[in-house]
């Protein structure tokens, strides 16, 4: 090979790898479906409603030394993935993360901690329940993006051909309605259920429980997480306040919330996320049918809600750029909203936790389904943040089904709930 | 021999040796590479307290207390029966089908087509066919609830009732895998002489006598291949109990593999989940050297 080939080679590489060596670059993961990354687009393919894409797009523009890789991951993998990447050494370094796996992340040294004016604008800007999520140890490890919570979604034709032109106040108010508008098959399966929970999904069996564990004036756990309290009268009244539907014939484990559309299921306890869901399967009857009021209460009007933060990676390379991205994104004002609180109220569907996206996005959020979730947030329990917090909520998730299928009272369920989280809690808090 | 032939040839054999040993390397590093390793660092892991998300290296060494948690818990013992259920009725009802079905097909018209539609299952995934029997078993206007009816009987709950789900789990698991073992069988039946059958014909021997005496005996080796891997498939069985029988009460649907999938990546206890999948390794390999063992006394040869 020539002499002037091997000098012109290596000056391509050279400049190759000083271009390479001058941005930084950000890989950041999340567990948003297609349109929520890519955006809403028309048959043209051009964009209707923004996408977590075309804010990195701008944010590169603003900073070209700064490259940023979307990683999207379906929810039920996203825990592996990060794990997996964590053994393989491919780490992610911006992340949004659920807040019940919080706990272990912190534990194992994989959060970075947020730079203190972060933590400021989160004390003040924030909502009480986001903040409540993102905080371990009494400490904040990100930034809220996503606040959910309950309420009672119903069918307001269902209930008014049953006669009822409101929706229950209270529980008691919701078993004595809920008999009346249960329609039964000639062989007497259940056609049409007065109430539906859903047996399949940890978060749609423990998230309403806990819902009315809280309404009852009692507790999950002591402060220090010593001890699990579901064996108080409180714990025990709320899973029997739940059994009552299932001794009523109201409801039946083989019910799912996911038949609300087909007009099969006249109330269930569900999250503001299912609006867009709705919205689809009902299409025009949508807002003549679709009703949501808060969840009918024990004592006190009480819900359950959890977070979504953003976090930096501890082993991140580039954890100044991931925390300035994040500022702009979720911080910044971009006249009078953050862009984050515009992506989750005008994408996503979720709640923002910022105060000034909740005040600045009315259209989006004051609307019939998300205004009663918004109102909620005041009354929005934060599922707590515990070590071992999935397993934890797997373990009361097969109890309160055993109870559900008649296998256990409320109070043994609860029992040997609480035998089980009592280990856990301790080998992490004793 | 004068020494110095014995050298040479002692030599020459060792030469040959290293050759053998060459040509065994492709064989031993991929075994070594993909079960040795994995073996032996699963079992490495389920001796400590790891989340993933820390090196190995910092994780807490607990010893064999892993173990002796799953083997109290109730849990894991629950799911053990289940699995081991699960592993006896499909395999023997998934065999004893495919082995009349292959009898009453080999000779029947149009036999390929046959073949073709009980094979169809078996090219399908495992969790479409959890989701189309899923719809069959729905207990209101679901198929089966359906014919039920017409019959005058109550319907059935069959993927919530906790006494029957995993009963309707393997009656898909069995209608699943019928297909590829009738198969295996139809290929054992096309090495049976006719002339067997012939002469027992002569003899006066029926079809049920000819099943009996020729078909199964002779069948004998391409049976014991069929519980053998039947029994190691059905014992790491996952994906049908996963997507068919999350409804129902964990404890009376899951099988040991999901409860190892759970514990790793829900619960973050990768030691305990290690400790749960080398218990099942250790169970497969006993529970296949006991087929063996007992189809060898029975005359039957050919894995040893």
């Amino acid at each position: 090979m020539r002499k002037s080939s091997i000098i012109f080679f290596v000056a391509i590489l050279s400049l190759l790898s000083v271009a390479g060596l001058a941005k930084s670059k950000l890989i950041f993961a999340v567990h948003w479906s297609d349109y929520q990354v890519e955006g809403v687009k028309d048959e043209n393919g051009n964009v209707k409603v923004k996408g977590l894409r075309q804010y990195v797009e701008e944010y590169q523009k603003l900073n070209p030394d700064i490259e940023i890789e979307i990683q999207s991951v379906p929810f039920d993998e996203y825990l592996k993935r990060i794990l997996i990447s964590h053994t393989s050494g491919v780490i992610a370094d911006i992340y949004v993360l659920y807040s019940l796996w919080g706990v272990q992340l912190v534990d194992s040294g994989i959060l970075d901690q947020v730079p203190k004016d972060i933590i400021e604008k989160i004390k003040s800007d924030f909502v009480r329940a986001a903040i409540d999520g993102a905080t371990i140890d009494k400490a904040v490890w990100g930034v809220p993006v996503e606040v959910d919570n309950y309420a009672l979604v119903y069918n307001k034709k269902l209930l008014q051909e049953a006669g009822f032109n409101q929706p229950p106040k209270t529980w008691e108010e919701l078993v004595q309605m809920a008999p009346k508008l249960t329609k039964r098959n000639p062989d007497g399966t259940i056609a049409q259920y007065g109430f539906a929970f859903l047996s399949g999904w940890d978060s749609a069996v423990v998230h309403p429980y806990l819902a009315l564990l809280y309404s009852n004036g009692g507790r999950f756990f002591t402060d220090d997480f010593t001890e699990c309290l579901l064996t108080s009268k409180e714990a025990v009244e709320a899973l029997e306040a739940q059994l009552k539907l299932f001794k009523n014939g109201a409801t039946d484990p083989a019910a799912s919330v996911w038949n609300f559309p087909a007009g099969k299921i006249a109330m269930m306890i569900m999250a503001p996320w299912y609006e867009t869901s709705l919205k689809l399967g009902l299409k025009d009857q949508y807002e003549q049918t679709v009703g949501v009021a808060p969840i009918p209460y024990l004592k006190k009007p009480a819900t359950t809600g959890y977070t979504w933060f953003i976090a930096v990676d501890s082993a991140s390379k580039n954890k100044k750029a991931a925390w300035d991205f994040i500022r702009w994104m979720t911080l910044q004002n971009a006249g009078g909203f953050t862009r984050m609180g515009e992506l989750m109220a005008k994408n996503i569907g979720a709640i923002p936790p910022n105060k000034m996206d909740i005040g600045f996005f009315k259209t989006e959020l004051d609307d019939l389904y998300t205004s009663v979730f918004v109102k909620e947030l005041d009354n929005t329990y934060q599922e707590p943040n515990v070590a071992q917090g999935q397993e934890i909520k797997t373990i009361l998730m097969r109890e309160i089904i055993e109870a559900w299928n008649g296998r256990k009272t409320a109070e043994k369920a609860l029992s040997d709930a609480k035998t089980k989280i009592d280990k856990i809690l301790a080998e992490f808090y004793k | 021999m004068t020494n110095k032939k014995i050298f040479s040839r002692h030599r020459s054999f060792e030469r040959n040796m290293g050759a053998g040993y060459l040509f065994l390397a492709p064989a031993l590093i991929f075994y070594s590479l993909f079960f040795v390793y994995p073996v032996l660092f699963s079992f490495t892991v389920s001796t400590k307290r790891w989340n993933m998300l820390i090196p190995l290296s910092r994780a807490r060494n607990v010893g064999f207390s892993e173990y002796a948690y799953l083997l109290k818990d109730e849990m894991f013992l629950g799911v053990f029966k289940n699995t081991l259920l699960y592993a006896i009725i499909t395999v023997s009802f998934t065999i004893i089908i495919a082995l009349v079905l292959a009898v009453l097909i080999n000779n029947a018209k149009f036999s390929v087509l046959w073949r073709f539609i009980y094979f169809a299952p078996v090219v399908t995934p495992q969790v479409a066919i959890g989701t189309i029997w899923g719809y069959l078993y729905r207990p209101s206007n679901g198929l089966l609830n359906s014919i039920l009816g017409l019959f005058g009987f109550k319907p059935v709950y069959w993927l919530t009732d906790p006494n029957i789900a995993l009963f309707s789990i393997m009656a898909t698991a069995v209608w699943a895998g019928t297909g590829g073992s009738m198969l295996i069988i139809t290929a054992g039946l096309k090495n049976i002489p006719q002339d067997y059958y012939d002469a027992a014909r002569i003899d006066g021997a029926g079809p049920f006598k000819q099943f009996l005496h020729i078909t199964v005996p002779l069948l004998s080796p391409t049976l014991l291949f069929l519980t053998a891997t039947g029994f190691i498939g059905a014992w790491q069985v996952f994906d049908l109990p996963f997507t068919m029988g999350r409804n129902a009460p964990a404890k009376s649907v899951m099988t040991v593999s999901w409860y190892v999938y759970e514990t790793a990546f829900q619960s973050l206890r990768m030691g305990r989940a290690s400790a749960g999948a080398f218990l099942l390794f250790c169970v497969i390999f006993a529970f296949t050297l006991f087929i063996l063992w007992i189809f060898k006394r029975g005359g039957i040869k050919g894995y040893e």
